[in-house]
C-alpha cells in the first residue's frame, strides 16, 4: 500500500512492478518510442482496409461449399443430430486428492482418467453449435530433405501450387543421426486453409482427385483424433491427379505425399464423419444406405 | 608471377584525369590471385539443368512479384469504397441473424413435435428416439452452376 503511494521519479524502481497512482501518473513500463514514429502508422491499419499496404481482396468468387452448407446442410445436420432431452456429456477433468488428508492440501490435482489429459465437454447439438468444417491443414514431411535440402523448395512449391496459400516450413524436432535427422532442420512444409481456399481445395479433392485414385477405398475407419478431426494421407502417385500439377508435370519432377487433416467444430469423431460425408468425402465404413 | 597492371601517369600533369575511370585491369588481377576453383560470375548463371529447375521453382515461390501495388484512391473513391464495404457487411450481418433465427425456429419445432409425440403415442416416440447410424449419400453433391443433363442415374446398381 505504502509502495503505491510513494512517488517514484525514476525508472530505478521499475523492478518493483508497481507505479505511482498520484496524478500525473508516471508509468514505469518502458515504451519503445521508435515504434511510435509516424512512418509506422500504415502498419496499424487493419489488413482488410483498402488503405493498408497488405490489403488483399477476400470475396472475389462464389464459395460453393459455404453456400451449400448454409442453405441446405446446416438444417439437415441439426435434424440429424437432434436428441430429445439430451444432456451434456462431461469430459475427463483433473481430479482432487483425498480431501480428508492434510498432506493433499497444496498438492497438484491428479491427472484425469484415460490418457492423462483433460477433455472437453460434449454439448447436445442445437441451432448454435452445428458442426462445421473450420479448416483443412496439409502437412508435408519429406524424409529426403534431410539429405537434399533443396527438396524443401519443391515441397513448398507443390503445396503452394495445390492450395494457393504460402506454405510454412516444417522443422524436425528431434536429433537422430541414424536417420540423418537433425533438430531444427527444414524437412517439409505445411499449410492451414480456411475460407474460400479451404472450399476450393475440398472441391478439387472430392470431385477431381479422390475419384481418380484407384486404390482409394474411402477415408480409413481408424482415422480421427477422438475430438472431431479426421485425417487422410495422399501418396506421391496420387498427388499428380491435382489439376494444378497434372498439366505441368515436367515442372514438378519430384512429387511428395502429404497428410490432410479436416478440422471440424464437432466434438466427436462420429459427428465429424457425418459432417464430412455431407461435404462429399467417401468413408470406408459408410453404412449401407 | 607477373601481374599486368597498367598505372596511370601522375595526376599532377593532368588534373582532369583525376576523376576518370581507373585503367587498371582488375579482371586480370582477380584471375591471377584466385585460389582453387574458378569463381563463377553472375553472367554464367546455373549451367546444370536440374539445378536450373529448382532455381525456377524458387523464383516462382518468391513473393516479389505477387505483392500488388497499393491502390491510390482519391478521397471520393475511398468514401465510395468504404460505403459499399459497410453496406455489404451490414447486409451479411442481417442475413446471418435471419438464418440463425430460422434455425432456432426449426429447432423449437422439432422439440415441440417430439414432446407432443411423447404425449400422443409413447411407442412412436420410442421409435423416433432410435438412432440409425447413417452417412449422407455420395450422390448428395455440392451444387454446380452447370448441372449435367441427366443429374441422376436411376439404373446404377451398387456392388
Amino acid at each position: 500500500m505504502l509502495k503505491q503511494c510513494l512517488r517514484l521519479f525514476s525508472t530505478a524502481g521499475a523492478r518493483l512492478g508497481g507505479y505511482s497512482t498520484v496524478q500525473p501518473v508516471h508509468h514505469l513500463v518502458k515504451i519503445k518510442k521508435s515504434a511510435l514514429m509516424p512512418k509506422y502508422d500504415e502498419v496499424s491499419i487493419p489488413k482488410d482496409d483498402i488503405e493498408s499496404v497488405g490489403f488483399r481482396p477476400t470475396e472475389i468468387e462464389q464459395d460453393r461449399v459455404a453456400e451449400h452448407y448454409r442453405n441446405s446442410l446446416k438444417s439437415d445436420l441439426m435434424l440429424y443430430f437432434y436428441e430429445h432431452d439430451a444432456e451434456v456429456v462431461r469430459g475427463q477433468k483433473l481430479r482432487d486428492h483425498d480431501p480428508t488428508s492434510p498432506y493433499a492440501l497444496y498438492r497438484h490435482k491428479r491427472k484425469p482418467r484415460g490418457f492423462g489429459r483433460p477433455t472437453r465437454d460434449v454439448y447436445p447439438i442445437g441451432p448454435t453449435n452445428i458442426p462445421e468444417l473450420t479448416g483443412i491443414s496439409l502437412n508435408l514431411y519429406a524424409k529426403d530433405a534431410h539429405v537434399y535440402p533443396w527438396l524443401n523448395i519443391s515441397t513448398s512449391l507443390q503445396l503452394a501450387q495445390i492450395t494457393n496459400v504460402k506454405p510454412k516450413p516444417v522443422k524436425s524436432k528431434i536429433n537422430d543421426l541414424s536417420w540423418k535427422v537433425r533438430m531444427g532442420k527444414r524437412c517439409g512444409a505445411k499449410v492451414e486453409l480456411t475460407g474460400s481456399d479451404m472450399s476450393q481445395f475440398l472441391l478439387t479433392l472430392t470431385e477431381l482427385v479422390l475419384p481418380r485414385i484407384r486404390t482409394f477405398r474411402g477415408v480409413p475407419k481408424k482415422s480421427g483424433d477422438k475430438f472431431g478431426n479426421i485425417s487422410i494421407g495422399l501418396d506421391p502417385e496420387d498427388v499428380k491427379f491435382f489439376p494444378e500439377i497434372e498439366h505441368f508435370q515436367e515442372l514438378f519432377p519430384n512429387l511428395f505425399g502429404f497428410h490432410i487433416t479436416f478440422k471440424t467444430s464437432a466434438r466427436t469423431d462420429d459427428a465429424a464423419r457425418v459432417l464430412l460425408s455431407s461435404l462429399g468425402l467417401p468413408f470406408e465404413n459408410a453404412p449401407a444406405m | 608471377m607477373k601481374i599486368s597492371v597498367q598505372i596511370n601517369p601522375p595526376s599532377i600533369l593532368c588534373s582532369s584525369i583525376m576523376f576518370a575511370a581507373r585503367k587498371t585491369n582488375l579482371a586480370a588481377v582477380a584471375r591471377t590471385f584466385a585460389r582453387g576453383k574458378k569463381i563463377q560470375n553472375k553472367k554464367q548463371g546455373v549451367n546444370n539443368a536440374s539445378t536450373q529447375k529448382v532455381v525456377n521453382q524458387l523464383s516462382a515461390l518468391s513473393a516479389t512479384k505477387k505483392q500488388p501495388k497499393l491502390l491510390k484512391l482519391c478521397p471520393e473513391d475511398l468514401i465510395k469504397h468504404k460505403t459499399i464495404t459497410n453496406a455489404w457487411n451490414v447486409f451479411q450481418r442481417k442475413q446471418r441473424t435471419k438464418e440463425a433465427e430460422i434455425l432456432a425456429k426449426q429447432y423449437e419445432s422439432i422439440k415441440d413435435a417430439m414432446t407432443e409425440l411423447k404425449e400422443l403415442s409413447p411407442e412412436l416416440f420410442e421409435a423416433a428416439l432410435k438412432k440409425e447410424r447413417k452417412f449422407f449419400p455420395l450422390e448428395y453433391r455440392v451444387p454446380v452452376d452447370y448441372p449435367p443433363r441427366n443429374p441422376w442415374n436411376y439404373q446404377v446398381k451398387k456392388l
